[in-house]
């Protein structure tokens, strides 16, 4: 990465050609530590740190066997089996009357792609960071696409599992911050106050997810040429503030403005993030979890629906549908893990 | 709080200094058995027993302590309700307006604060200790190794050879006779 | 008068002393120029505060990016450092308070020292939620004041809130406890003074104190006050910092037993703390008759004492976890002990755990080597105890995706070494300016002039 590739191209029978170059490998004994964005995870942790009886894979990835959901409709492999509502301790003062803003994200569809980490970097004007800070693991992406991959009988399964902020109802995250720079708002969002930030990073802490990203440094932006690109609806951050997905709350407010100026009521689809925008399969939807035939809600009564982490009851807003895979063997195995 | 007794310029005072903590002690519970006056005792340190000597009503400091302490707390407990739930309230983490429980460790703070503060207040004002005040020595050496007890002369039948000659018998060291408070 | 028969355990200070003697010994050693070990101390430790002052500017100038935090793990040494010096604090208060309360006398000969080292540690630890911040320019923003922002006021729910209102007053609360304290020696020190600066500072600093038996009798009123005050306050502090791992939803912080795992754990590396300075104190400053081996002897108990309850918090942490049948707090707790940075827990347990143990001969508590190497090998543990909650506890959560590793940059290990350097830079000039033993309260438990000795 980042050398120059053409003493590797040759020409022969008039056209410049990528492969058949004569090349011999040769250890060096360097070894380069790679800057990567996204990594390969095991979803089970290591056998060596786990006691008898405690489950080695991570119950992350909703799953099931096309058979048996075309049977049960519902998912059987995700770890805690559905909600339990096991009730508040506290009175629920706060109501969603208006718009309960929501997102599914469809894991059977999902391929990887990644035209939605993309999507999302430019409509936000997220910092590219550069080599060195992302070998230390402070890529700024909003978005981001967490690889799962599990040994099956001698096949790799994998997964691919979208994650971005939760905008959780019970967000540990505004609990935690001492000058509410992340509060919720009235139709359900988790938003961020960059100038209220003081940086205690305390709310990127206690989010179990880790989707906040914090500015180390004041990342540079002295390109003018490419500052051409930024987003003028979007902050730039400055250095010392908490950052993260705001479900593209510009765009929910530049269609609320449309829609008043129309004198309607904004329609389901109206409202589009960046990410379900340039989603090719489809696997992102964003709609009012508040009004039960928009897409979102459907998708949330269905058979394949769960959120993340649950047991934690922040009552994440986001949810995923879950990965049906089409095995001719599956009907014989039983989950494992 | 300081009862000001040593305010009289016109009265005279017998000053009696004593090189042993059980010499003062003696003196002064003899002195108030005989039913002198004692203006105050000095002491390079806070000897146990003298307040029972010199016959001294308990501080009421622990009430300052008290009320303001309970004010400070009722009054964080308030403010905290108020920011919180009236003033702006703010959905945060989806708790409730009024998080009780969660209020409670800054009022604890702020009681302790509060009482604190103002018990040391109230003491240093009472005792009229103030930054820069000039000291005034009932005799040099009482910060250091030496103890003075103060009598006051309250009448005509104050005799003052009976007093020193009871004064010799718990070894005093120097007595010496003063005419105001301002000498002292 | 809870101190054992004088037959028994010794003289609480030896050489029969008058209270004469104590004035000259304690202020003699303020009036002498000061020794050649004093100003290579000072020349040692002032260097380590300025390449801490070097690296604190630096790394507010350009950023928390020259530390080694990530993403996950977004809390490491600077918080390590903040519990740990919070808790180097909390044994002052300790000696100050809570054994006045119980009457134990052997402290009046070291609660000065230990208070001023209560105060040094939170001045250090106060620093680092500082620093930490993003933008330390806006720390005034913690504070509930009316603005024109709304007014916005703070998140009184935030345990970082609680922290702030617990470390605010703390410090407060310690300046004023030593504050009144000091208020008869600076009388005393004022009247064996025959002019200069030091006089004018004493003159000022005793508030015209002169003696009187009725202001002696309400200053130990307030001292009684503020003793009762402190107790609850010392137990509060720790707890609110423990509540900032505790109420979280981080597998290995969200854990009931962090409050009192936290209290024992301060006074545990605040005894241990007082002891080294104690030890280097009796040696460099000729204060072997009031710093006795009695004292050290009691001080070595305390430590086994609170060793032990942080053994039992340990291994309660790890039955606790194992008995939950949560799968994320059952890999959190084996991940301490067998993850990646499993050699941080070993260290903390060898030090923490097994290294007091020697305590328990009397060989060992009476060798001023042995008992100034085990206080500092349980310093070293203690540190790295926040460090295995902190770290350890972030850096393997919930989602394997987020798994990181964690290492300090340069900058991070300078600024822990320039807290040393300003926790020893005060306390060097603290023993040059202030009178390091409480006279006062030392006359008091003299033998010297009563009836019945002890």
């Amino acid at each position: 990465m980042g050398t120059n590739a053409a003493p590797l191209l040759t020409y022969r029978d008039g056209t410049l050609r990528l492969s058949g170059a004569a090349v011999s490998v040769t250890r060096t004994g360097r070894t380069h530590e790679l800057a990567c964005t996204q990594d390969y995870h095991n979803i089970e942790v290591p056998e060596a740190l786990t006691v008898p009886g405690m489950n080695r894979r991570r119950p992350l990835i909703g799953e099931t066997s096309l058979a048996s959901y075309k049977k049960n409709g519902t998912l059987d492999h995700h770890g805690h089996g559905g909600h339990h509502d096991l009730g508040e301790l506290w009175p629920e003062d706060h109501q969603y009357n208006g718009h309960h803003w929501g997102m599914a994200v469809d894991l059977t569809a999902c391929t990887g792609c990644s035209a939605c980490v993309v999507a999302c970097q430019v409509e936000n004007n997220v910092p590219v960071v550069g080599r060195d800070e992302v070998r230390r693991k402070r890529i700024m992406h909003w978005l981001r696409i967490d690889r799962y991959y599990c040994d099956n009988h001698g096949e790799v399964d994998v997964a691919h599992q979208p994650m971005m902020c939760h905008h959780c109802d019970h967000a540990p995250c505004e609990t935690v911050c001492p000058v509410l720079a992340t509060v919720h708002s009235e139709e359900g969002l988790n938003q961020q106050t960059y100038n209220r930030c003081v940086g205690t990073r305390y709310c990127a802490n206690n989010c179990p997810y880790k989707v906040r990203r914090f500015n180390w440094f004041e990342y540079a932006r002295e390109d003018t040429l490419a500052n051409m690109m930024l987003n003028p609806d979007v902050t730039v951050r400055s250095r010392g503030v908490m950052e993260k997905c705001s479900f593209c709350v510009q765009r929910i407010e530049e269609v609320r403005v449309e829609a008043k100026r129309e004198g309607r009521p904004i329609a389901d689809g109206d409202v589009l993030p960046a990410c379900q925008q340039s989603c090719p399969a489809r696997a992102i939807v964003f709609g009012d979890m508040n009004d039960p035939e928009s897409a979102v809600s459907k998708l949330i009564a269905g058979g394949r629906h769960y959120r993340l982490l649950e047991e934690t009851n922040v009552r994440p807003s986001v949810g995923y549908l879950g990965l049906v895979r089409n095995r001719q063997d599956d009907e014989d195995r039983t989950h494992h893990g | 709080m300081a009862e000001s007794r040593m305010s009289n310029a016109n009265q005279r005072f017998l000053l009696g200094v004593f090189e042993r903590e059980e010499d003062i002690l003696a003196a002064t519970n003899e002195a108030r058995r005989r039913g002198l006056d004692i203006a105050d005792v000095y002491t390079p340190y806070a000897v146990h027993g003298l307040d029972a000597a010199m016959g001294l009503r308990p501080s009421r400091l622990p009430w300052v302590c008290f009320a303001l302490g309970l004010a400070g707390a009722s009054f964080k407990v308030w403010f905290e309700f108020w920011t919180s739930a009236a003033d702006w309230p703010i959905n945060v983490g989806g708790k409730p307006w009024n998080s009780l429980p969660a209020f409670v460790p800054v009022t604890f703070e702020v009681m302790v604060l509060f009482a604190a503060l103002s018990t040391v207040a109230a003491f240093l004002v009472g005792r009229g200790l103030l930054p820069g005040r000039r000291a005034k020595l009932a005799y040099p050496g009482v910060t250091d190794n030496q103890f003075a007890l103060v009598i006051e002369e309250t009448n005509a039948t104050f005799d003052f050879d009976e007093v020193s000659a009871m004064l010799e018998t718990f070894g005093v060291t120097h007595i010496e006779e003063r005419v105001d408070q301002e000498s002292l | 008068m809870a101190s054992a028969p004088a037959a028994i355990s010794g003289p609480l200070i030896l050489g029969d002393k008058s209270p004469g003697q104590v004035t000259d010994d304690v202020c003699s050693a303020l009036e002498r120029g000061p020794a050649r070990s004093w100003w290579i101390a000072i020349a040692i430790s002032s260097s380590m505060l300025l390449l801490g002052l070097i690296t604190v500017a630096y790394q507010v100038l350009t950023g928390i990016g020259t530390w080694g935090l990530n993403n996950t793990v977004g809390w490491a040494f600077d918080i390590t450092n903040f519990v740990f010096w919070i808790g180097i604090g909390h044994a002052g208060t300790l000696i100050s308070a809570v054994l006045f309360l119980f009457r134990q006398k052997w402290r009046t000969s070291v609660n000065r020292a230990a208070e001023a080292m209560t105060i040094f540690a939170v001045i250090c630890a106060g620093i680092f939620p500082l620093i930490h911040m993003g933008r330390p320019w806006l720390a005034h923003w913690m504070a509930p004041y009316p603005n024109t922002r709304g007014p916005l006021w703070i998140n009184f729910r935030s345990p970082l809130v609680w922290d702030f209102f617990a470390i605010s007053t703390y410090f407060t609360i310690s300046l004023m406890f030593w504050y009144v304290g000091l208020i008869p020696d600076m009388a005393t020190m004022r009247d064996r003074l025959t002019g200069g600066w030091r006089k004018k500072a004493a003159n000022f600093l005793s508030l015209g104190w002169n003696g009187s038996f009725r202001t002696w009798f309400h200053y130990e009123t307030v001292y009684l006050l503020l003793a009762g005050l402190a107790t609850p306050l010392v137990v509060s502090v720790h707890t609110i910092v423990s509540w900032d791992f505790a109420t979280s939803v981080i597998p290995g912080w969200h854990t009931t037993i962090l409050p009192p795992y936290f209290v024992a754990g301060a006074i545990f590396s605040g005894m241990s703390m007082v002891l080294t300075l104690m030890l280097i104190a009796r040696k460099t400053m000729g204060l072997e008759d009031y710093l006795t081996k009695r004292h050290v002897g009691a001080m070595c108990k305390l430590l086994i004492a609170t060793g032990g309850m942080v053994a039992i918090a340990y291994a309660t942490e790890f039955v606790a976890a194992m008995y939950s049948n949560n799968d994320y707090e059952q890999f959190a707790f084996i991940n301490r002990a067998k993850g990646p940075l499993c050699w941080s827990y070993w260290i903390m347990v060898s030090c923490n755990v097994l290294t007091p143990q020697i305590l328990w001969f009397k060989w060992a508590r009476s060798n001023m080597v042995v008992v100034f190497v085990v206080s500092i090998l349980i310093n070293i543990g203690m540190w790295f105890e926040r460090f295995v909650i902190i770290v350890t506890s972030l850096h393997r959560d919930y989602l394997p995706s987020n798994w990181t590793g964690y290492a300090p940059t340069s900058i991070e290990i300078a600024t822990l070494v320039g807290s040393f350097g300003l926790f020893l830079t005060l306390f060097l000039l603290f023993c040059r300016f202030v009178p390091v033993i409480a006279i006062a309260e030392v006359k008091g438990v003299l033998s010297h002039g009563r009836k019945s000795h002890e």
